[in-house]
């Protein structure tokens, strides 16, 4: 049958008490991506007063208060139209985002992210930056599709000024199916009468 | 005399009988152990369990730090996550191509010891967690549910970042061949930003 629960492959591993790090010297890519793996959170979890990391809640609130100062000054910069620079407010907070440590809760990550991307998004709509603000859009909506019309408007958005309307009315349709929107609505029929109009040339 | 022979008989035909049976379900049985023993596991080799195994079979100069051992065990409970997802997921949809009868027996025999052996893994963790240190087998899966989720969304932040990189060549391709067919020379449209009409617009412009 499949193996059995009390053995296992032993892999001859290396220790480098130096930097702390193990290596294997004929690694398979898997086996060495585990390692690398390994390696990383073994040093994260250096930092901490025991190797065992504490309970995901409650949470340390440096990192969000960090989070959110940065956003906040994208914000004002996207205000007064200064896009690029709202931008690089915006990918500092992401980095930020990303790099919180993993044993904290990842629902919170993603709740930062999905507004991050959306922001950026814009920014980059209005840069002009469609292909930028199609995929900044498309994350913020995977990671959150329900009450989210305006990442929603902005991927729809985004397709449309790429002239691809017929991609725009199938993203902006799955929007509205996640709750009515009024904008969403306007920018749909707005696509539709884009459609139409090339068919009556044709 | 007469009577022996007439024992010997249904005696031999008893034995026989029961010779035939007991062969019979003997060799049934090896063979069915050796089929269920030549069939696939269904998961892949668990690496991250191997390699927790082995660091703490570690023999060398230098003793492996806690850190490490724990990050291993917190390894191998976020692998032990992805597999019961998977189990859970596909359990409903075996079970009804089961009784559809889409599939064999044989895969539902190795989705079952798949499912018991992922059962002891995770009792093995928690008390390897334990061991380590004192009720953190309550915790550890609560980490590494967390470690990998954390993954997955870096995981899809890397994928918008090639999303971006692909469509910003596509539209690259594409702006130049619209700038082509419209006879726009390329500094013009970049620095008053015709660029950024929609092609819909672009071609209605054109025709006009």
């Amino acid at each position: 049958m499949a193996s059995d629960p009390d053995t296992y492959t032993h892999h001859p591993l290396l220790f480098d008490p130096k930097d702390k790090t193990l290596s294997l010297s004929h690694a398979s890519p898997s086996l060495s991506k585990h390692l690398n793996e390994l390696n990383t959170l073994s040093k994260s979890l250096s930092s901490l007063p025991i190797p065992i990391p504490p309970p995901p809640l409650p949470v340390s609130p440096h990192r969000s208060a960090a989070i959110d100062k940065l956003r906040t000054s994208g914000n004002n910069e996207f205000r007064k139209q200064q896009y690029s620079s709202a931008i690089n407010y915006y990918t500092m907070a992401i980095q930020a985002a990303q790099t919180r440590p993993v044993w904290e809760p990842a629902g919170l990550m993603r709740d930062e992210m999905q507004v991050l991307y959306a922001n950026r998004a814009q920014a980059y709509l209005g840069m002009g930056c469609w292909p930028e603000a199609y995929a900044d859009a498309d994350m913020a909506v995977d990671m959150k599709k329900i009450q989210n019309p305006k990442a929603w408007w902005r991927k729809g958005k985004a397709l449309m000024e790429m002239g691809r309307v017929d991609e725009a009315r199938e993203v902006l349709k799955d929007g509205l199916e996640f709750g009515e929107d009024q904008e969403l609505r306007a920018l749909l029929k707005e696509v539709e009468g884009k459609i139409d109009g090339r068919k009556g040339k044709v | 005399m007469v009577n022996l022979l007439s024992l010997a008989v249904p005696f031999a035909y008893i034995t026989v009988l029961i010779g035939s049976l007991a062969v019979f379900s003997s060799l049934y049985r090896k063979r069915k152990a050796l089929k269920a023993a030549s069939l696939e596991p269904w998961f892949e080799t668990h690496e991250p369990r191997d390699l927790y195994y082995s660091l703490q079979h570690h023999q060398g100069p230098e003793p492996i730090p806690n850190n490490v051992i724990c990050s291993a065990l917190l390894l191998r409970a976020k692998e032990d996550i992805r597999r019961v997802m998977v189990i859970r997921s596909q359990k409903q949809t075996l079970q009804q191509l089961l009784q559809r009868g889409s599939i064999n027996d044989d895969v539902w025999t190795r989705f079952q010891a798949a499912e018991a052996e992922l059962d002891t893994e995770l009792r093995d963790v928690v008390s390897e967690a334990n061991s380590l240190q004192e009720n953190w087998g309550q915790l550890i899966f609560q980490t590494a549910n967390e470690i990998f989720n954390h993954e997955r969304l870096r995981e899809r932040a890397k994928k918008a970042a090639q999303v971006a990189a692909e469509e910003n060549e596509w539209w690259a391709k594409k702006r130049a061949q619209i700038q082509k067919e419209l006879g726009i020379s390329e500094e013009a449209s970049d620095s008053d930003g015709v660029l950024v009409e929609p092609l819909g617009e672009k071609v209605a412009a054109a025709k006009k």
